[in-house]
């Protein structure tokens, strides 16, 4: 480097007036170009994002309206730990068996009295996972279901580390496996999910949605009732909309003392649980 | 090679044995790496060692380091065309191409990682501007476009170009843009260095990771090791090559910057730790370091590859006048900074997700603590972005004309 470039620091620009109304129209160019290039018609995966939502299942009848808020109650304090809830899970949403959506763990009290938790998804209202994936691949329905969209996940698994729950399975391979609940606990009513996407517990959305379309009520008749709770043998789980205060689940919120997982986190789990009488 | 008509003649390096056999060597690890990828397309992820309750592992923490380690690009950028230190200008064009070696080998790496290759697009069709992750693809993407558009002008001087004088004229153009290209990617650089920290630092339910100090201590660490990167290489090829590349003043100067960038981060780590030990230690957090340093070599690899490795080690041999002058001293502080970053990438995924969620109300249940080694399959794959990496580096230093630059 010589001695004069040494001496100029300062760097020239050299722009004309010509350059800068190049400039400009590149820039408002670019700018009406990048929503026609990405999301717009212009796009060159306008054709793949059309065979993309065309392979989309319609949210059925009413059912994404605001009068519903899905929610469930479990009894702690009655459930025995049976797995039954697990095994119809297992069965009805063909789960891999060694990874299900619904888990049922054994536990202590303070007191060191045994109780058994069960957690499907929880269905959070600010739920983490909802917040994190980049391509709203999993979404909040307007009557607070949580749901997935195979279609358009990405396999990122930013969901499945966000979500406190760990209510959430990948599909690291294609599926051969035999489901061992099938057909003694419930037959298969949505397909198995596809490998590289991400799954997870979905109160039984397809009886929901089926169900409303019919007239039925979820959490009255079984029909539109999550397999989990129709199959408790002792009513420890409780299904229904949170949004109407004569449904049984608010009445049970309303008659007992209830608590939620975590709610610390802020994340509004739409599952509340009834503690064990001694207390947790 | 004699009839050149460019006033800037390409830097010239005969293809003797010793490049081919470097070439044999790059093809190698690029064959493993290719056979290694199409088995996973093939078999899918359940051949790596990834799994459910530790689903980032490996991959994600190349992937962070290559960003990272590519940060040089966006920071000389902004020193030169925004501070107007005009003297580093001689390092701006290498400082871009390892830039863009390394938010290339981001991009293959993820095409890997993900479960879904088909569907790569996704992102930037279906916008979820809540998501950090889809923040950062988009600022990746800008950027990439950016570095593309900062070294146009480099790959218009290179001969294949006679052809084509309108779009070396194009190239020019694009050249007189580089102030502002300098601007937008500083933007850019500083909004995704600092939102790969978030990607961790947003998530409440781990303990780890649930913190705001993680942004500033990714995007610090980045402007501090990254342009000790780009020095590196430039001593390194005036090695192989026997020519100057850039002056050696202007690496001086680079890597005093890197060593004072690098004490910088290194304060910013003790503090997070001192705020973290006396003001966050919620019974949590407690409870995952005390996890973290029983089961995994969690105090060595912090204490010896972050901070010593990654910090005062490469601070010595920048900064200490007696090393600073020796190109040897350069290239190991590039280096042991090089593998801090690696190492403390790998400690905030791998560890984070090593802690097991809590979420139980009872007392007696406790998810088992995650565990995790790459698997071979997963190296090679590891193994297909470093040999791509180097052969972008190569090939730009073979064939563009990187340093006998003098500016108009």
């Amino acid at each position: 480097m010589t001695k004069k470039a040494n001496k100029k620091r300062k760097v020239v620009v050299d722009l004309t007036r010509g350059d800068f109304i190049k400039l400009g129209i590149a820039a408002i160019g670019s700018v009406v170009a990048a929503p026609l290039l990405t999301t717009g018609p212009l796009s060159p995966f306008g054709q793949l994002k059309q065979q993309q939502l065309e392979g989309e299942t319609t949210g059925g009848h009413g059912a994404q309206t605001g009068d519903y808020h899905w929610g469930m109650v479990i009894s702690l304090d009655q459930c025995i730990g049976c797995e039954y809830c697990m095994r119809a899970c297992t069965a009805t949403n063909d789960v891999r068996a060694e990874d299900p959506w619904n888990v049922v763990i054994k536990e202590t009290t303070t007191a060191g009295q045994t109780f058994y938790l069960s957690r499907p998804c929880l269905h959070c209202q600010n739920a983490p996972c909802v917040e994190v994936c980049p391509v709203k691949a999993t979404y909040h329905r307007e009557d607070g279901l949580v749901v997935m969209d195979y279609d358009r996940c990405i396999g990122c698994r930013y969901c499945q580390v966000a979500c406190p729950y760990d209510a959430r399975q990948f599909n690291w391979e294609d599926r051969t496996d035999e489901n061992p609940y099938v057909p003694a606990w419930g037959d298969p009513e949505v397909e198995r999910r596809p490998r590289g996407v991400i799954e997870k517990c979905t109160f039984c959305v397809q009886r929901i949605d089926a169900g409303l379309a019919k007239g039925l009520t979820p959490g009255v008749d079984r029909e539109a009732t999550p397999a989990c709770v129709n199959i408790c043998p002792v009513g420890a789980r409780t299904f229904g909309n949170l949004k109407d205060p004569n449904s049984n689940v608010s009445q049970l919120i309303e008659s007992n003392p209830t608590l939620r997982l975590r709610e610390d986190l802020g994340t509004e789990a739409s599952v509340y649980y009834i503690p064990p009488k001694e207390g947790l | 090679m004699t009839t050149s008509t460019l006033p800037r003649k390409p830097f010239q390096l005969p293809f003797s044995p010793i490049f081919l056999v470097w070439l044999g060597f790059l093809a190698v690890l690029i064959l493993i790496g290719v056979y290694s990828a199409i088995t996973v397309f093939i078999k899918g992820l359940v051949i790596t060692n990834l799994t459910d309750s530790v689903p980032w592992g490996l991959w994600i923490t190349v992937d962070l380091s290559s960003i990272a380690l590519g940060a040089g690009a966006f920071t000389l950028s902004a020193i030169v065309y925004i501070f107007g230190i005009k003297r580093l200008q001689p390092i701006i064009r290498l400082a871009v191409l390892v830039g863009f070696a390394g938010y290339t080998s981001a991009m293959l790496m993820l095409l890997v990682d993900i479960g879904r290759p088909d569907r790569f697009w996704h992102p930037w069709v279906f916008w979820n501007v809540h998501s950090v992750l889809w923040e950062v693809t988009m600022c990746i993407t800008v950027y990439l476009m950016i570095l593309v558009t900062e070294f146009a002008p480099v790959i218009v001087e290179t001969k294949l170009f006679d052809r084509w004088p309108a779009l070396r004229k194009f190239g020019h153009f694009l050249h007189k843009l580089t102030p502002f290209l300098a601007v937008l990617g500083l933007l850019i650089s500083l909004l995704h260095q600092s939102s790969l920290g978030a990607t961790y630092g947003v998530l409440k339910s781990r303990p780890f990771w649930f913190k705001p100090s993680m942004p500033i201590m990714f995007v610090l660490s980045a402007i501090a090791a990254g342009p000790s990167v780009t020095v590196a290489v430039a001593y390194v090829v005036e090695w192989i090559t026997g020519k100057r590349t850039v002056p050696h003043d202007v690496l001086q100067l680079v890597a005093r910057f890197s060593g004072v960038g690098l004490l910088a981060y290194g304060y910013i780590k003790f503090w997070d730790m001192a705020a973290v030990t006396y003001y966050g230690r919620t019974p949590g957090v407690s409870s995952a370091f005390a996890l973290l340093q029983q089961q995994t070599p969690f105090s060595f690899s912090f204490w010896v590859g972050e901070v010593l490795l990654g910090i005062l080690v490469p601070a010595i041999l920048f900064l200490v006048p007696r090393f600073s002058r020796n190109p040897a001293a350069a290239v190991l502080g590039g280096l042991s900074a090089m593998i801090g970053i690696l190492i403390h990438r790998w400690n905030v995924t791998v560890g984070g997700l090593f802690v097991p969620l809590a979420y139980s109300p009872g007392t007696a249940f406790q998810l088992p603590a995650g565990s995790y080694f790459p698997a071979p399959v997963e190296w090679g794959v590891a193994i297909l972005v470093i040999g791509y990496a180097l052969t972008v580096l190569t090939l730009g230093v073979r064939f563009l004309p990187l340093f006998e630059h003098t500016e108009h």
